[in-house]
């Protein structure tokens, strides 16, 4: 039960050989970017998912909570992202209520790293983890090898040298909250705008010390679409149907009141 | 390549399969039986890998003759069907799986029904009016798609199966020994005294 | 696609091996109560699958002692092909139901390996997944009513099947509200 299944490997090798084309996965082809401020850090992320050149989910989450005060976004793989920030946010519960104390980045950074290295890069998992602990804001980047570095500010994904002009131009020491903010969403928007597979909304978090944590779900909506000029509602009666079944998932009872009898 | 067909009718299914067994370039055998009698109202007709085909319907047989003996009663042709597919799935996800393409006629004496399942190697398991396996499809199913009533009698049948024989004669580009043919009807399974 | 207070979830009839058709009554929507599950893909996958989760799906219900919710059911698809990480099932699933509690209409996909595509208007799958997205896109509309739902998903569906050789030979769609489920069968070209 533990662990991950390889029973149909052989069957599809079999089946790529004899030309039967592998279908493709779904992928962040993404910009997300990380940075520090006074006090804390912020991450955000755009949110298009691909599969091929097709945009498969135009509005999708990429800022994934591992504890109430560590965030993580997430590139590469979309399914690879999501489980293994969900794994890890499950681990990060348990070991935190087996030693009673709050969880650290650098053990979830640690925990992630041995993780995807264990897999030797075939998890495609390329992630920015940042939160804030007892020892202070930290951020963090974990390459699908197992890699890690560190910085005070770190763009990756496709569009991570779009977003990294923005943060090496604008970025300098001790800033504050707000340009902190103002600096990652137009990085972003950088992405959005300049790599094709980026695009849609910009997605942030801001981790404060010794504050909640807060998710701006769509803090920037640059392309929002625009309403239908003309609506292509076609009259009812339009399709032909050959054949029609109902189910029905109330029962209609009529009933009449009834008194109830007590015994005296 | 073997040949398999199956044609249901108003009231029987009509199964025939390739006589030819070949090796290489060499015919080695020209009166074959690729079928296995499952119960008395179910016949399994089988093509594939050599060796793989007889195996894995002797298997399944074997399986559904012990079900029929410990439970007193016989499985029905669904559960049959979904029965093989199942192992066949199950072999599909192992070291060495089965190559063995099936199709499954059955005559349900209680519901007066006669019904056909095909499966391939992939374990694909679907029930349809009529099926054919290999490349005899290419030619069959399109004369099947035009000539073939669910109503049919098998008298009916029988000439609709003969002329499905023809076309492969006449196209096919390996003789294929000629065909077999098993009816399973009320009365069971029973092979047609003539081939064709 | 989700309507107002309801959703519609259709797909073709086909199954076939490459060019030749073998099935033109090959339904790969598969109802679990009141969740629903479309298959596409490789058809033995998709049977395998609809079987593994009628199993789970019936487990879940003895142990819990209520019934599934939309959003639940999508979460045990997603974590049961996940599990295949490296050796995947063909398929690309799709799952629609309304939340019984709530009444919200739920839908989402997934790729073959369990990543869940949430949306608030539609979601498409197969062969004819291009053609499905240029369709829905320019037809669909917030807050549609059953018949309009269905009027929409069976144009979208049957046009998008046309310019698709592998896709056709029938259709079913299902409108789904709260009180009951309509299922029709389309008229629809037989090439």
């Amino acid at each position: 039960m533990p662990g991950l299944g390889f029973d149909n490997y052989k069957r599809n090798q079999y089946l790529a050989d004899h030309g039967v084309p592998m279908p493709t996965a779904t992928s962040t082809g993404t910009t997300i970017v990380g940075c520090r401020f006074n006090g804390g850090v912020v991450i955000a992320a755009d949110t298009r998912a691909t599969a091929g050149d097709i945009v498969a989910d135009k509005n999708c989450e990429k800022l994934h909570r591992i504890s109430p005060n560590i965030w993580c976004a997430g590139a590469g793989t979309a399914a690879d992202t999501e489980m293994v920030t969900q794994l890890e946010s499950s681990n990060v519960e348990l070991h935190a209520l087996s030693t009673g104390r709050q969880p650290r980045v650098v053990a979830v950074l640690t925990h992630l790293k041995q993780h995807l290295f264990k897999y030797q890069g075939h998890i495609g998992a390329y992630l920015i983890v940042a939160g804030v602990d007892p020892t202070g804001p930290k951020l963090f980047s974990i390459h699908a090898h197992g890699s890690t570095d560190v910085g005070f500010y770190l763009s990756l994904g496709s569009g991570s040298m779009a977003a990294m002009a923005v943060l090496e131009s604008r970025w300098k020491k001790d800033l504050t909250k707000e340009e902190a903010m103002q600096l990652c969403a137009d990085a972003i928007e950088s992405g959005i705008w300049n790599d094709l597979g980026s695009g849609s909304n910009v997605d942030m978090c801001v981790m404060e010390q010794d504050k909640p944590a807060k998710m701006y779900r769509n803090y920037r909506k640059p392309n929002e679409r625009a309403q239908k000029e003309k609506s292509y509602r076609f009259p009812r009666g339009t399709t032909a149907v050959l054949a029609q079944s109902v189910r029905s998932l109330v029962d209609v009872i009529e009933t009449t009141p009834q008194s109830m009898e007590v015994d005296a | 390549m073997d040949i398999l067909i199956g044609i249901t009718t108003k009231d029987s299914v009509l199964i025939a399969t390739s006589k030819s067994v070949a090796r290489g370039v060499s015919v080695i055998k020209t009166n074959d039986d690729k079928t296995r009698e499952l119960t008395d109202h179910s016949l399994l007709a089988f093509s594939g890998e050599s060796g793989d085909t007889t195996n894995f319907a002797e298997y399944i047989q074997a399986n559904i003759r012990l079900y029929g003996t410990r439970n007193g009663f016989e499985m029905s042709n669904k559960a049959i069907a979904s029965f093989t597919r199942n192992e066949l799935a199950s072999a599909l996800r192992s070291r060495k799986p089965y190559q063995v393409n099936i199709l499954i006629g059955g005559y349900d004496v209680k519901k007066k029904k006669a019904t056909l399942n095909w499966i391939d190697y992939l374990a694909a398991n679907v029930e349809l009016p009529y099926a054919a396996h290999g490349y005899a499809q290419y030619y069959v199913l399109s004369l099947l798609d035009r000539h073939h009533d669910p109503n049919m009698t098998q008298e009916q049948g029988l000439e609709l199966l003969k002329d499905c024989i023809k076309e492969l004669r006449l196209r096919m580009p390996i003789d294929f020994k000629g065909v077999q043919v098993k009816v399973v009807d009320e009365a069971g399974v029973r092979k047609l005294p003539e081939d064709f | 696609m989700a309507g107002k207070d309801c959703i519609a979830i259709a797909c073709d009839l086909r199954l076939g091996m490459q060019s030749v058709g073998v099935s033109s009554n090959f339904e790969k929507i598969f109802e679990y109560d009141s969740v629903y599950l479309g298959l596409t893909g490789l058809a033995t996958d998709v049977i395998t699958l609809s079987e593994e989760f009628r199993m789970k799906h019936n487990m879940y219900k003895m142990r819990e002692e209520r019934r599934m919710e939309p959003d639940t059911f999508a979460n045990l698809v997603s974590s049961s092909l996940y599990e295949k990480r490296f050796g995947p099932y063909f398929v690309g699933p799709i799952v629609a139901g309304l939340n019984s509690k709530t009444g919200k209409p739920f839908i989402c996909g997934f790729d073959l390996i369990g990543a869940i595509d949430f949306a608030k208007d539609f979601i498409v799958a197969g062969t004819a997944t291009d053609q499905l997205y240029g369709m829905c896109e320019s037809l669909w509309e917030p807050d549609l009513e059953p018949e309009d739902l269905f009027e929409t998903i069976s144009q979208a569906l049957l046009n998008a099947q046309d310019r698709d050789a592998l896709s056709g030979w029938g259709a079913v769609v299902y409108i789904i509200t709260k009180d009951k489920v309509v299922k029709r069968l389309l008229k629809t070209r037989q090439d």
